[in-house]
């Protein structure tokens, strides 16, 4: 059958139940004319075909079926196990095919034999936010050539089988689709990377972007190994409210030769000096001010400042998604306050 | 008084503070309910008291007490009697080795406060509700105060009384005439202080209630964003910084700028100017802008040190000579006020777009009250602080000059060394013994006394007074400490931490921007002169008649003063970093030394030791 392979940019919210939450809002970003790094997508029912294709639902039943119990050891050796089977067999062709076409076109209009892509999963459904804590949203990076691209696919549709994702099914109980989507992205070579929400996360404060920032490819930050800088910065004048620079111990970066990251430790001199000059802090506040107004709630967004050109041209979103869990702003005011009731209540005498 | 109780709390007891050296006996310049007496300490002891520096920076003079006991009869009358605000009462103050510490009465029985709402309610809502009518009353008292003032009739004490004494109908002797001017003026001065403090409160109450509401659903909005959407700058107390502005362009424009050369007195550059017809239209139009704009104060305290521009030229002179050299080079001209007003249009629009749909409305409505009763916060000042206060003490002077041509003291600016009470004490005497041809005392008594309270003043000034004396409350909740004072209790548990030593200051974030550079300690404004281009002042707070020293400087650091305070507006104004109300800036913080100012954050570092 034929695997319905598409460029990212062509993608919209009503992709999601297609090719899931993740490469569905980059769709939108793109639409939204939002700096994002070019890639394509694969539909889940990409990652049914190929258990299919392999016949390898009898195994994956199996395994699934001597796990029922939920004993950790049980689960993790039915995770084992469906892996190594899953792992002993070819992808589909028509998988590869289009991936390799799909990665040729990228890697034409990059003008690079083989760019270094970020292969990331896009879960399906309204679980996707617990699906994070379910393991099940993988990220490859610095993944280069059409063939390490399969692997990487390989190893998301994997992750559909860890310990984690299926102790998580059996926890929401029924019967539950296994599939994702998967994202193919350029990787932006980057000289910091970070996180931000287009409020306040801590008080709410809608007027507010909030940076978290740290030199090099984004793990270090997400993956919370580094103390980043931490800014915040006013939506409506762009000034700086508050601003802490850390010292930002370790990055990662491209290792070249074995065509993967590595890990060091950032000289001192560097470490502790902040890592978003103006120039960089005013694009990031444009993106957000425009993530924010094209999905209409506030973003919790992923970026990266590529090594070369210089912002806004080099400061890319690779990820948003909506921010959850911030409490709205509450009380001060109730429906039939009066300006004159509210100064005589500061004055202590009475309501409104 | 030097009693060694140790502290209750981070701060020392009113009670343990000790005289300095040779100061012994300053009790005799103030009232005696001004000093903490044993017969309080039982109550005076538990309480919070904090430094007045912002109105009281120096040791305070014997007659200037005035200007204590008149602005508390004041703000407690209408706080407390009057509009009966609920929570708070009226402002104590004590007197410690001369500088003035003050603290609130609050009103802690729910009853109280529930039969106060009511009063407050209807009084308070009546002003809201008409405030441009009743301002528009009010500045039409307070012009025709300040007209009375100037036509008080101080009589001299002549050999014989003018012939219409003697020959007309209804005409009184000098005698009667000296004393019911003394006791007019000082009548004058309280109801300067009535007027002064009429609006002030519910003014302050409508911004601060603003400001409250945009930082329950903008918990992170800067302070002076809030600022910013209030008030622009069209407000008159800008004015006459604005006219030496004008002044200088006109003299640019008349090509008589090069007679404005830095170090020149008044007199020479007017002796300049007027060898030319050019000159001359310049003259005139400067002599057209005197009044009522040269009505400005040289500085912000409450004691007859400050005169006016009109008094001493060489302030505004100075000022339009470096208006003239910034306008010349195009460097750090202040923003138009149309776009000082867009900009506070579009922050407007862009924070109110942000609140919740239900608060919009309310929200609008505070912005407009607020904008409504906001001239008059800064109006007042014009008027009051400056305006009238100049001419007062020149008032006073007279007295003075009259006690001084009779003997009773060297030099009549000795007046001031007396208390109001003791004035009228002497002048009774001199008008004694001139009508009756005797023999005064005074000339024996008055002089000995002067001399030995100029000497107390003198050697006060090398204390340094703590910012706060007493029990620090768990938390400062009166409107106005907090409104007019920016004592918060953030602010009061810096001090505690300052007590113990450190090397950084946080104050309020005043006005954005970090700078770096060489601090100028400058405890008056008779200092200003030493600032240096490029220095960062340090200072107990400013004034407009500051306004000179803003083009020079890279950042301002004050030890009291909210967000609404004029250091803080002027610095936006300009666009220098400035951090207010840190404490005790002025004491921990030496001229010449190296300090960083972050005026976003709040925080100011001392760099070098």
């Amino acid at each position: 059958m034929p695997i319905d392979v598409r460029p990212l940019s062509s993608l919209r919210g009503g992709d999601e139940p297609s090719f899931g939450g993740k490469s569905s809002a980059l769709g939108e970003l793109l639409a939204a004319g939002i700096r994002v790094p070019a890639g394509f997508a694969l539909p889940c029912e990409a990652s049914e075909h190929f258990i299919a294709e392999a016949g390898l639902e009898p195994k994956i039943s199996a395994a699934l079926q001597r796990a029922r119990g939920g004993e950790l050891a049980e689960v993790t050796a039915a995770a084992h196990q469906i892996a190594g089977a899953m792992r002993a067999v070819e992808l589909p062709q028509a998988v590869r095919a289009a991936v390799a076409e799909h990665y040729r076109r990228l890697a034409e209009d990059a003008g690079d034999a083989a760019p270094a892509v970020a292969v990331r999963s896009s879960a399906i459904g309204e679980d996707s936010a617990e699906a994070a804590f379910a393991g099940q949203q993988e990220t490859y990076l610095w993944v280069r050539g059409a063939d390490a691209v399969c692997d990487a696919l390989r190893d998301c549709w994997i992750s559909l089988y860890s310990a984690e994702a299926i102790s998580y099914r059996a926890h929401l109980g029924g019967e539950r689709r296994a599939a994702m989507g998967v994202a193919v992205q350029l990787m932006v070579d980057a000289h910091v990377a970070g996180v931000m929400f287009t409020c306040n996360p801590v008080t709410g404060d809608p007027s507010m972007i909030a940076i978290n920032a740290s030199w090099g490819l984004g793990p270090a930050i997400v993956g919370g190994e580094v103390t980043p800088d931490d800014l915040l910065v006013s939506k409506v004048t762009g000034e700086v409210v508050r601003e802490t620079v850390s010292q930002k111990l370790i990055e990662y970066v491209p290792d070249s030769v074995a065509g993967a990251m590595e890990r060091r430790e950032v000289p001192p001199e560097r470490a502790g000096a902040p890592c978003l000059d103006g120039p960089a802090r005013a694009a990031l506040l444009e993106l957000a001010r425009a993530a924010e107004r094209h999905f209409g709630s506030h973003q919790d967004i992923e970026f990266a400042i590529a090594r070369t050109g210089a912002p806004p041209e080099n400061v890319f979103v690779v990820q948003s998604r909506p921010v959850t869990g911030v409490a709205p702003r509450v009380g001060g005011v109730g429906a039939a306050a009066s300006a004159l009731g509210l100064v005589m209540q500061k004055f202590g005498a009475g309501g409104a | 008084m030097a009693s060694t109780v140790p502290a209750l709390s981070a701060f020392p007891s009113p009670y343990s503070i000790e005289t300095p050296a040779g100061c012994e006996g300053w009790e005799e310049m103030y009232p005696y309910y001004a000093v903490f007496d044993e017969h309080r300490r039982d109550t005076d002891e538990q309480r919070f008291w904090f430094w007045n520096s912002m109105h009281f920076p120096t040791p305070h003079p014997a007659f200037d007490v005035i200007c204590i006991d008149s602005p508390y009869q004041a703000v407690g009358s209408w706080q407390n009697r009057v509009f009966a605000v609920p929570p708070a009462m009226g402002i104590d103050y004590r007197i410690v080795n001369g500088y003035v510490y003050i603290s609130s009465n609050p009103v802690t029985d729910p009853d109280k406060i529930a039969e106060r709402a009511g009063y407050f309610q209807r009084r308070a809502g009546h002003y809201y509700q008409n405030w441009p009518e009743l301002y528009g009353k009010w500045r039409t008292k307070m012009e025709a105060l300040i007209a009375e003032l100037e036509a008080l009739r101080i009589p001299d004490l002549p050999e014989y009384e003018d012939e219409e004494v003697a020959l007309e109908d209804g005409r009184n002797t000098a005698f009667y005439e000296v004393l019911d001017a003394y006791g007019r003026l000082l009548r004058l001065g309280d109801l300067m202080w009535q007027h002064h403090f009429e609006f002030l409160l519910l003014g302050y109450g409508a911004y601060a209630t603003f400001a409250e509401l945009c930082k329950t659903h903008l918990p992170d909005i800067p302070d002076q964003h809030i600022a910013q959407m209030v008030a622009g700058i069209d407000v008159l107390l800008f004015r006459p910084d604005a006219e030496l502005r004008r002044l200088a362009a006109r003299a640019i424009e008349l090509g008589v700028d090069d007679a404005f050369v830095e170090g020149r007195t008044p007199a020479e550059i007017e002796a300049e100017l007027g060898a030319g017809d050019a000159g001359r239209a310049w003259l005139a139009d400067l002599e057209a802008t005197k009044q009522p704009w040269f009505n400005m104060a040289t500085g912000d305290g409450l004691t007859h040190d400050f005169h006016s521009w009109l008094d001493d030229p060489s302030i505004p002179f100075a000022s339009i000579t470096g208006h003239i050299a910034a306008q010349r080079t195009g460097a750090r001209s202040v923003r138009p006020t149309e776009e000082i007003e867009r900009e506070r249009d579009r922050l407007a629009e862009a924070y109110g777009a942000l609140l919740p749909e239900e608060v919009r409305g309310p929200w609008r409505d505070l912005l407009a009250l607020s904008k409504t009763v906001f001239p008059y916060v800064e109006e007042h000042k014009f008027y009051c602080d400056y305006w009238f206060l100049t001419r007062w003490w020149n008032r006073v002077r007279e007295f003075g000059a009259l006690m001084a041509r009779h003997g009773f003291l060297e030099d009549g600016e000795d007046i001031f060394q007396m208390t109001r009470h003791e004035v009228a004490t002497a002048l009774d005497e001199l008008l004694l013994t001139w009508a009756t041809g005797g023999r005064p005392l005074g000339p024996q008594h008055w002089p000995p006394i002067v001399a030995r309270r100029k000497q107390l003043l003198e050697r006060l000034a090398h204390w340094t007074p703590p910012p706060a004396i007493g029990v620090a409350p768990a938390e400062i909740t009166d409107p106005m400490t907090i409104m007019l004072w920016g004592v918060t209790t953030e602010r009061v548990q810096e001090w505690a931490r300052q007590h113990d030593g450190g090397a950084e200051l946080r104050g309020a974030a005043a006005s954005p921007g970090t700078i770096e550079g060489i601090a100028r300690v400058v405890r008056g404004v008779n200092e200003i002169a030493d600032i240096r281009e490029g220095e960062i002042l340090v200072c107990g707070s400013t004034s407009p008649a500051w306004a000179p020293i803003f083009s020079k400087i890279k950042g301002t650091v004050t030890d009291v003063g909210g967000v609404m305070s004029h250091a803080a507006i002027v610095c936006r104004e300009y666009g220098l970093p400035a951090v207010v109300g840190t404490g005790r800036a002025t004491t921990l913080i030496h001229t010449g030394q190296r300090i960083r100012v972050d005026g976003t954050a709040g925080v100011v570092a001392i760099l070098e030791p």
